[in-house]
């Protein structure tokens, strides 16, 4: 901390307005970031804070909203297993709590991002600090949400029969993808509904009814073969089957499934290098532009 | 913190911006996109049509030591200029630099949030403003000392009175230890006893070398802190130099200075300047050396030299008089008028204003020559007259 103190006091800063690379200013926004450092944790610390200091159940907020999502996708199950006429197995409940607990991330994520700039105006317009730090923190809050969520995932799985395997070391991999996507959207939604306000009531239709678009409650091929391509462009379904895949069936994610009765392309490691590609190129993108939109904001918030 | 040559610097700096509604939901989105990449190719600083300029070509330097005081009417672009110092804003043509970390006493209440409590809101608010956390940590029992606060300091934010609030956040911007200081009208935080110890405050912060840049309304204020001062008038600068002529150019109205003589006036006036300076203490006497000639003869009813004194703070008249009240004659032909003046009035900036009046019309004849004064603290009374009081002490 204090040698970030010392670089704080002696960078001279100059604001011309040259063009730059854009490697030069992917360089500034990391350089802008993890100056901010102090700032993050702040911001991050006072989310939590004021989501559990107030609310009358606390912390228990953070097991119930996935327990609601579990819930609901146990009911869809149930659903669809008794008109199919099949068994729900445990497997069924390991896949939807997984998967749960990574959707219940990505839509807090981005619902609390989309308004992190335009709540904040009050700061936006009276004092100047790296304006990424304001949906990041939100997002780290989410994290920490759902880091208790998947606690008591973890703790349950057990009682139904899971146990671990060595694929579970495609996790932090899986997460790593999570996490860059929703703030790649994140960036650009909160930048979006800044300058457009209507892009709030988009960002809502797409969190309440997003859920239906992902399988979170299904596994694609249930619409049959040739639909599993087209829900794969969604970026996030890769990430939420490999995490069915790897966590719940053990399953290396670099080896392909074919679906033995009409070679349906379950799983292929493509899927998640498209993803991949999302996620990172996303990150990219979205960061460039939010760098290069946050001298407007204080005029248009 | 090897900080040489000028802090800040600012060259031909100029903002525009949007008058009246800026488009803002998704229906706007395709022709807003249309028109960025048509603007991209012709790619001029001129203005459309809905475009205003708020800061236009506006150029100083604030070197260590120096306190820089900006005046001007509202919206005169003033809190832009702060606002694009502070990286709010970035300029629409020129470029600006500044040297070190700018601590800025803007609104120093704007991170705090209303559930958590005031020290918790200490940590945000030094976050938010570049403090690292050991540094919160180092300066937290002066801040809370400083804000007097100390008893309710693990109260959240939302109880607070509006002064509580402003005096956490000014004690907290206090103490950012900056290379650079921007202040913007919060010389008023507070009750009376804590605006003279934030006062204070700022006066040490200033006093220490380090650049300051002052935005106020209460002139008197600027008159005292700043070194030098800058006077703004939609968007423009329109004089800038020592702070007494500055905030005198300001008062007055700079454009309609030196109406000059009608025709009726018998006298006129080259020139008036004050023998010892423009610096008075409070309870001294200011003398005015006044040169004019007589052109004809003065009826009763004209007051040949009037001189009248106003507050710069407030605009009022805090004392007027003339040469009839001490029957003087002017014969024709050059003349040498001394004026003294005992400045029995608080201290601040003072302007003087000499003309010729017609008493029975009450018109002014002529508009004569105008100077600044500047009373300072010299602690031989308070209140707003002085009394001259003589005192003696006998023993029984």
């Amino acid at each position: 901390m204090s040698s970030f103190d010392h670089l704080m006091m002696t960078t001279p800063s100059t604001i011309a307005l040259p063009r730059r690379g854009v490697l030069q200013e992917l360089g500034e926004i990391l350089t802008d970031v993890s100056q901010a450092r102090g700032l993050i944790y702040q911001l991050t610390l006072r989310d939590i804070r004021i989501r559990y200091k107030q609310a009358a159940i606390g912390f228990a907020w953070a097991i119930i909203s996935p327990l609601v999502i579990v819930a609901a996708g146990v009911i869809v199950r149930l659903v669809m297993v008794s008109m199919a006429g099949q068994p729900f197995g445990m497997a069924n409940a390991a896949a939807i709590m997984v998967k749960s607990v990574a959707w219940g991330f990505f839509a807090a994520a981005i619902g609390y991002a989309t308004h992190s700039l335009t709540s904040n105006w009050a700061l936006l317009t009276k004092v100047y600090f790296a304006r990424e730090v304001l949906p990041l923190s939100v997002i780290l809050a989410s994290t920490f949400d759902s880091l208790i969520g998947a606690g008591v995932v973890a703790l349950l799985m057990p009682f139904i029969g899971w146990t671990p395997s060595w694929a579970l070391l495609w996790l932090p991999l899986l997460v790593c993808l999570l996490f860059s996507l929703t703030l790649a959207a994140g960036l650009f939604f909160s930048c979006a509904n800044l300058f457009f306000r209507d892009v709030r009531y988009v960002i809502q239709l797409l969190l309440t009814f997003g859920i239906f678009f992902t399988p979170i409650y299904y596994e694609p091929a249930a619409l049959g073969a040739r639909w599993i391509v087209p829900q794969m462009l969604n970026p996030l379904s890769p990430i939420v089957e490999g995490l069915r895949l790897s966590v719940v069936d053990g399953h290396n994610l670099l080896e392909t499934i074919r679906r033995a009765s009409d070679g349906a392309l379950i799983w292929s490691p493509l899927y998640l290098a498209y993803s991949a590609v999302w996620a990172i190129g996303g990150l990219l993108v979205a960061a460039l532009v939010f760098h290069r939109a946050q001298f407007r904001f204080a005029e248009y918030v | 913190m090897a900080v040489q040559a000028p802090g800040i610097v600012f060259d031909a700096v100029s903002k525009k911006f949007r008058r009246g509604e800026v488009h803002d939901s998704l229906r706007d989105l395709l022709p807003a996109v249309a028109r960025r990449v048509l603007r991209r190719s012709t790619a001029a600083p001129a203005l459309t049509a809905d475009e205003f300029w708020a800061v236009r070509d506006v150029s100083f330097s604030v070197s260590p030591g120096q306190t820089l005081g900006i005046i001007g009417h509202n919206g005169a672009g003033k809190s832009t200029i702060l606002k694009i110092l502070t990286r709010i804003l970035r300029p629409s043509a020129g470029s600006y630099t500044v040297h070190g970390r700018i601590g800025a006493l803007i609104e120093v209440a704007a991170g705090f949030h209303p559930d958590l409590t005031g020290r918790e809101n200490i940590f945000l608010q030094g976050a938010i403003m570049g403090m690292g956390r050991t540094q919160t940590h180092q300066k937290l029992d002066e801040i809370i000392a400083f804000s007097e606060i100390e008893q309710f300091i693990d109260t959240p934010v939302k109880r607070y009175s509006s002064g509580m609030n402003a005096r956490l956040g000014f004690s907290i911007a206090a103490h950012l230890d900056p290379d650079v200081l921007v202040i913007d009208e919060v010389l008023a935080v507070g009750d009376y006893a804590f605006q003279r110890k934030a006062f204070g405050q700022i006066q040490v912060l200033a006093r220490s070398g380090m650049p300051v840049v002052v935005v106020s309304h209460q002139l008197d204020r600027v008159a005292e802190l700043c070194t030098h001062a800058l006077l703004m008038s939609h968007g423009g600068v329109v004089c800038s130099g020592a702070p007494t002529d500055v905030i005198g150019a300001y008062m007055r109205g700079v454009g309609s200075a030196g109406a000059g003589a009608s025709e009726s006036s018998p006298l006129t006036m080259h020139a008036a300047e004050l023998i010892d300076g423009n610096a008075v203490p409070s309870g001294g006497s200011l003398r005015i050396r006044i040169q004019g000639m007589t052109l004809s003869e003065i009826a009763r009813h004209v007051e040949p030299v009037g001189i009248i004194v106003r507050s710069a703070q407030t605009g009022e008249v805090v004392y007027a008089t003339g040469t009839s009240v001490f029957d003087l004659t002017f014969p024709i032909g050059e003349f040498v008028l001394d004026v003294e003046l005992q400045m029995n009035v608080q201290p601040g900036i003072y302007l003087v204003d000499i003309g010729v009046w017609d008493r029975a019309g009450e018109t002014q004849l002529l508009v004569g020559p105008s100077l600044n004064v500047r009373v300072v603290e010299a602690r031989t009374f308070l209140g707003p007259t002085n009394f001259n009081s003589n005192m003696t002490l006998r023993q029984t």
